[in-house]
């Protein structure tokens, strides 16, 4: 059974326009009054959704072998969805980013005759932090509002406790699914952002006269990347594509949503996904520093 | 059920049915009936394994109910039929919503799963929609996918929640069928007599077929006992039922 729990809500005496009011209430606890309770509910929420990834990964591995051809073509399904019909705009990101960032470093680098930090800059950029950032994001954008929508109205019309009443384990049919799927998106689609920016990059120093064949470019390139380097991407990206589809799975059925409900969950996903990405980020920052 | 106490599904903590003390023999066909509200769902889904009791123990086939790897084994022996459209999956289509619980417990793929779907298909005169994505189906033919999607797993109780509710006669005369079917025994139960549990205020319609009768109301359970003892109670929410709309 999902691991519902009633809304994480701190009472407090509402006004008629739904606004919170601390009648009589001391001028600090009105000023710091919200800001605890959302400090409280974002915790709540950490913690639930620590539960439902703890879940999850349980489930992903106790019941491995089971339903394996529902599973998987669900999983294919996924992949789909948040990886090939994502690969344009992955290119097109691509693009930009080897425009803007591959592009003009190379030419600033070449304009003050430093060419050597050609290499560590780019993979500290694109290879390290912008590469898996924005596949993760991208992939939020593209698929996490309408999963949440979707789950959410699956929710509220009782799929759930349906798949129950079937003998169909919710998380092993909704939950698996998505979170193989996204985080295999945010694999591969991190490879496709990281060579498509680097492809058009050279591309566009190569027509603004940089006198260097794409054999040396990517040379240079790779002789900056660790060996550790590569588990390291792949440590990333899945642990943002984990994520992401834990947090976008977690709002869309934890709580059964009304349809005025999903603005706000869809917003909520998108905001904790990105705090989320970005604490991960940072915590492999001292491992590229030592590196 | 021994002493049960049913809590309301979206509020754990808060009891609905209390005391419930209630005893299903195999080939039996219970209604329980009650007004709107009055907790005969949530009975209906404690009993089927998806709400933990509040209190008291609930044991189907012997076996309690409260471990969850139990309790899913236990589920495949119990279908259980939603009110209004039955909760099908709307973006399925009736094949597919049938073929779920197959394809999962026996890890087939949607074509493997033919040879034990279509039977079911043809034994509730689905088979000819069977494309149809679920959602597109009106209330009284989604239920019967219901009805289908339930028994796919050839469970040995059938729980039905309001049952009767919105079927016009021709729909009616139907289930009716269905339910002397399931209860008589057929291919679908393997031969055996079913046992069926019905919740429903619309208590006319059921009069003819069940055996047992309860009642719910104001947060009691009350076993009444046979058809001729229901209809012979002065209860005046029970006059109130059988009078139904005038």
């Amino acid at each position: 059974m999902l691991p519902v729990e009633p809304s994480p809500t701190v009472p407090a005496p509402v006004g008629t326009a739904g606004t919170t009011v601390l009648v009589g209430s001391a001028w600090w606890v009105r000023v710091f009054g919200p800001v605890g309770r959302k400090l409280l509910r974002t915790l709540t929420d950490c913690r639930r959704i620590t539960a439902f990834a703890l879940i999850t990964l349980a489930t992903v591995f106790t019941k491995a072998g089971v339903a394996r051809r529902v599973i998987r073509p669900l999983i294919q399904l996924q992949i789909l969805r948040a990886g090939v019909r994502v690969l344009p705009i992955i290119c097109f990101l691509g693009a930009a980013l080897g425009v803007v960032i591959v592009g003009q470093t190379t030419q600033l680098l070449l304009q003050v005759g430093q060419t050597k930090l050609l290499g560590p800059l780019l993979v500290n950029l694109v290879v390290r932090e912008l590469a898996p950032l924005s596949a993760a994001l991208v992939v939020l954008a593209r698929v996490g509002t309408a999963t949440v929508t979707e789950l959410g109205t699956a929710r509220a019309l009782g799929e759930v406790e349906a798949l129950e009443a079937l003998g169909v384990d919710p998380i092993h049919y909704l939950v698996v699914p998505r979170v193989i799927g996204i985080t295999t998106a945010v694999v591969c689609l991190t490879v496709y952002v990281i060579l498509f920016s680097l492809g058009v990059g050279y591309l566009f120093s190569f027509l603004r006269g940089l006198q260097m064949p794409p054999g040396e470019f990517l040379g240079i390139v790779a002789g900056a990347m660790e060996w550790v380097d590569f588990p390291l991407l792949a440590m990333k990206t899945m642990a943002f594509g984990f994520l992401a589809s834990l947090i976008i799975c977690y709002h869309g059925l934890c709580h059964p949503l009304r349809l005025e409900e999903v603005g706000e969950a869809t917003t909520r996903t998108v905001a904790q996904t990105v705090v989320a990405c970005l604490l991960v980020d940072a915590l492999f920052v001292p491992i590229y520093v030592f590196l | 059920m021994h002493g049960v106490t049913v809590s309301h599904p979206r509020s754990p903590r808060v009891a609905l049915v209390k005391d419930v003390e209630w005893d299903v023999q195999p080939g039996e066909c219970w209604v329980v009936t009650g007004g709107q509200g009055s907790g005969k769902t949530a009975l209906l889904e404690t009993a089927a394994g998806l709400h933990p009791a509040l209190s008291g123990e609930v044991r189907v086939f012997g076996e309690p109910m409260e471990v969850a790897a139990r309790a899913r084994r236990i589920r495949r022996r119990v279908g259980l039929v939603f009110d209004g459209h039955g909760r099908v999956f709307p973006r399925m289509t009736v094949y597919e919503n049938v073929a779920l619980p197959v394809t999962y417990d026996h890890d087939l793929s949607l074509a493997d799963a033919a040879e034990l779907v279509d039977p079911i298909l043809e034994a509730l005169e689905l088979d000819r929609i069977a494309d149809v994505p679920a959602g597109r189906l009106g209330r009284a033919w989604a239920r019967r996918v219901a009805i289908a999607r339930a028994v796919a797993l050839r469970p040995e109780i059938l729980l039905m929640d309001n049952p009767v509710t919105g079927l016009d006669a021709t729909n009616l005369r139907w289930w009716r069928g269905f339910a002397t079917r399931w209860l008589e025994g057929n291919p679908l139960t393997g031969g055996k007599a079913g046992t069926l549990v019905l919740a429903s205020d619309e208590v006319r319609p059921l009069l003819s077929i069940g055996h047992r009768f309860a009642v719910v109301n104001d947060g009691t359970w009350r076993v009444l006992g046979d058809r001729a003892a229901f209809e012979s109670s002065d209860e005046p929410l029970l006059k109130e039922l059988l009078a139904g709309i005038e």
